[in-house]
């Protein structure tokens, strides 16, 4: 025992058994939060119980298995549901019934035991919907035009409307939304000069004639528009929901109808990463619970991008006179620690500094001193991508320059002297051959940098993240990249969905693939920029002195 | 006991009398030149004179100040922020410790190679042009021409040729230091320093290395710091001996080893110590 001791296996072991107990811990995160956040985009079987309730009432519940589990007996005990004595817990279902507008909670509970018969009819059928969430039940018949029409002629009608509703959608996001854009151009243009007081009425002619095109121009789109609209409204569906109620549905609310129970495994894969891109690809719909989560991502990439074009140069530039320049004294020291020390200031104090100092001083003075037509609406005054990009850069800066400073201190003393020798200046030299000969290590202060900054929610909920933002911060009117805007940001995204959802059954598995998906960004992001460091470090690579 | 190649000492051109050149014949004009680190003086009251286009060895046991010396002449001192100089260097009777020397122009006029080979992580080409680019000149066709001069007279040429563009690191420890006494040629300078250039090569490369130097003689002049004395015999034709920071000895090459006045440098030169 004291040899084994001696011989240092116990470490060894305890060591091995650290490592094993992280790697276990990431892998078990990673596949519940996978498997929980896929499983969502399964195209689950929809199944009809026939019920004899406590009262001796028969009913039939059609819907998705969305959860199982196993309570006590006693805890049904006040009721009348007749238990053999030596049971003691009774399993219930979690049943996703759907049908928000018949019923008031699309999810129930079903005791196992009062369930009288269970199967799977092949003519059921989930219809997904643009508002009220899913509808289950079964197709009664296809109205076009106002006649039935038989079944088969579906997918052909659900194929036409999905192509209006494309152009419909284009129609309002990109000619609509720039004409608006142009509206609001023009009339802060008319403001501005009218607060400068070099409003002519030739200027004003001006304005009123191009207000009038654009109107014109709004007017002939939104008939447009309007025909689009009759032209999907023109059929119906008519279904049964499972208490026997015909409910109509009009084909402009209808996403998709699928006979879950008719799909082979082989459908149930396309389906499957139909869905997965629909999430990645959609907005949002229905107060964030349905749809897909593209402004989301779209919005933490870009904000990720920004922070880092933001913090990159500032970091460098820091390490580097400190490094450098500064003298090492108690100041240099002091300025050191400081740094080191703003690493470990909680991220919500950078999101009240950000409001406070970046967003209303600089973001106030700016609109004071530029946007001053808009006012008092603010531009850069409010919370915005900017502002929060600006933050999380301040937040990550410290990483930045501690991995740069690392970086330079590594470089072996001979690379400086070769280059000075040779009758380079200081700044040559950092420009040639150190810069170059430590970008490995800035891109692994960057690497870290975007890790952190990708996972940060607390400070952006103060200086610029929202639940839904109505437009991209990227658009096709001019200047394209909009850095006043609000965002919307997965990580964000995550809390709102998982705790401030109205329905919070159907987002719990939301909140999985969001996560899965806000994990998978990050790891992607890091990934680019590691293959980036490795490939400066093989052109970099130092001799082994 | 030493013993000196007499084929090596016959070599050395006409014997000069070092306490008395003319001007044109000196390169470097050192006087009471004086470096402390701090409280420790490394050097004391150096006085001598560097001749043109010849080799000067500079030997001596670890820690007598041979390459502190060496590193004054282009100021690479001045990178110790506690060292302090006095007394002056004199190239083209200007003093290079003076009040308005640029210190980067100076190092372009007296080129350094250090012991240990550091090329530069770029390729083979861009560590030879290195210094040209930094003195401005951009022109791909002087540049290449600078290329295969200075590997020629560095004598990597041939071995490298064909892989011009490839890194620099990829070479052997003995191509590596041709590659850095090429860099520092393509500048032009007027002197070259070697710090003890072939401590970190095996013995065939510093056979090459050491044909190099006799070659380089004829378009500069080298000052060469070294601990072999077998070496400072082959290649140099003047030799100081010092010791402990004094300049001890101070003559050509062929009467230092052979007849040497003071008493430390007999010790020396035979083995008694060092």
């Amino acid at each position: 025992m004291k040899n084994w001791f001696k011989s240092g296996s116990p470490w060894v072991w305890l060591s091995a058994g650290g490592v094993s107990i992280s790697l276990i811990s990431v892998l078990g995160l990673l596949l519940l939060i996978a498997s929980r956040g896929l499983s969502y985009f399964w195209p689950a079987q929809i199944v009809q119980f026939n019920l004899l309730d406590e009262h001796g009432v028969n009913s039939v519940v059609i819907g998705e298995i969305y959860d199982r589990e196993r309570i006590p007996a006693e805890q049904l005990a006040h009721t009348k549901i007749n238990l053999s004595a030596e049971q003691e817990t009774v399993e219930r279902l979690l049943i996703k019934t759907g049908n928000r507008e018949l019923v008031s909670l699309d999810f129930r509970w079903l005791l196992v035991p009062q369930i009288t018969e269970q199967s799977t009819p092949s003519n059921l059928v989930v219809i997904e919907r643009r508002s009220n969430g899913n509808f289950y039940g079964v197709i009664e018949s296809l109205v076009l035009a106002g006649e039935n029409v038989e079944l088969s002629k579906l997918p052909a009608l659900l194929e036409r409307v999905e192509h209006f509703q494309d152009q419909i959608e284009a129609l309002q996001k990109t000619d609509i939304g720039a004409i608006n854009y142009q509206l609001e151009r023009l009339r802060l243009k008319e403001r501005k000069h009218n607060l400068d007081g070099t409003l002519t009425d030739a200027l004003s002619k001006n304005f009123l004639e191009d207000v009038n095109r654009l109107k014109a121009q709004y007017g002939q789109l939104e008939e447009k528009l309007m025909a689009l609209r009759q032209e999907i409204a023109r059929d119906q569906l008519t279904v049964r929901a499972m208490d026997g109620q015909i409910v109509t549905l009009n084909f402009e609310d209808i996403l998709a109808v699928t006979f879950n129970n008719k799909l082979t495994i082989f459908d149930k894969v396309l389906l499957f990463f139909s869905q997965i891109g629909g999430f990645i690809m959609d907005d949002p719909r229905e107060a964030n619970t349905e749809g897909g989560v593209f402004p989301a991502i779209f919005g933490t990439v870009l904000m990720v991008l920004l922070m880092t074009v933001i913090v990159s140069p500032f970091g460098v530039v820091a390490a580097i006179y400190l490094h450098e320049y500064a003298g090492n004294n108690a100041l240099t020291k002091l300025l050191r620690i400081a740094v080191i020390n703003l690493a470990g200031v909680p991220s919500i104090v950078y999101g009240v500094f950000g409001l406070g100092f970046f967003v209303y001083m600089v973001g106030g003075s700016l609109d004071q001193l530029f946007y001053s037509e808009t006012l008092p609406s603010p531009t850069f005054g409010t919370p915005g991508v900017m502002w929060s990009a600006i933050t999380l850069a301040i937040l990550t800066l410290p990483v930045v320059i501690v991995s740069t400073e690392e970086g330079l201190s590594r470089i072996p003393s001979a690379m400086r002297h070769g280059s000075l020798a040779l009758g380079a200046t200081k700044a040559e030299t950092l420009w040639r051959i150190i810069l170059p000969i430590a970008s490995p290590a800035i891109m692994t202060g960057i690497i870290l940098a975007i890790a952190r900054a990708a996972g940060e929610v607390a400070p952006l909920m103060l200086v610029g993240v929202v639940k839904m933002a109505p437009n991209l911060p990227l658009d096709g009117n001019f200047p394209f990249l909009h850095l006043d805007r609000k965002f919307m940001h997965l990580g964000f995204h995550i809390y709102d969905v998982g705790f401030q959802s109205p329905n919070v059954e159907a987002a719990r598995p939301l909140v999985y693939a969001t996560a899965l998906l806000l994990i998978t960004i990050i790891v992607a992001l890091n990934m680019t920029a590691v293959s980036i460091r490795n490939k400066l470090r093989e052109k970099y690579k130092m001799l082994e002195h | 006991m030493i013993t000196v190649t007499p084929n090596a000492l016959s070599n050395s051109p006409n014997k000069m009398d070092l306490t008395n050149m003319t001007p044109e014949q000196i390169a470097l004009d050192i006087k009471g030149l004086n470096l402390h680190y701090g409280n420790k003086q490394a050097l004391q009251d150096i006085t001598m004179s560097i001749p043109k286009g010849q080799v000067t060895a500079f030997i001596g046991p670890s820690g007598c100040g041979k390459s502190t010396l060496l590193r004054c002449i282009n100021r690479m001192n001045d990178l110790v922020d506690i060292c302090k100089i006095t007394g002056e260097i004199n190239l083209h009777g200007e003093n290079i410790y003076g009040r308005h020397v640029d210190v980067a122009a100076l190092r372009r006029k007296v080129g350094m190679v250090f012991q240990r080979p550091n090329p530069f992580p770029k390729s083979i080409y861009e560590n030879v042009v290195y210094g040209v680019r930094i003195g401005g000149e951009n022109n791909r066709r002087k540049l290449d021409d600078i290329v295969e001069k200075s590997l020629k007279s560095a004598a990597l040429w041939n071995e490298v040729k064909d892989r011009l563009h490839e890194s620099a690191l990829g070479l052997s420890g003995g191509q590596q230091q041709r590659l850095v006494i090429a860099r520092a040629i393509a500048i032009e300078p007027e002197v070259l320093l070697l710090d003890e250039p072939t401590s970190a090569l095996d013995p065939i490369s510093t056979l090459t290395i050491e044909e190099l130097i006799n070659d380089l003689k004829k378009q500069f002049t080298v000052v060469i710091v070294t601990h072999n004395m077998q070496q400072a015999a082959r290649v140099s034709d003047q030799t100081a001996f010092m010791y402990m920071g004094d300049l001890i000895e101070y003559s050509d090459t062929n009467t230092l080893f052979t007849t040497p006045t003071k008493k430390k440098t007999e010790d020396y030169i035979t083995g008694r110590y060092g």
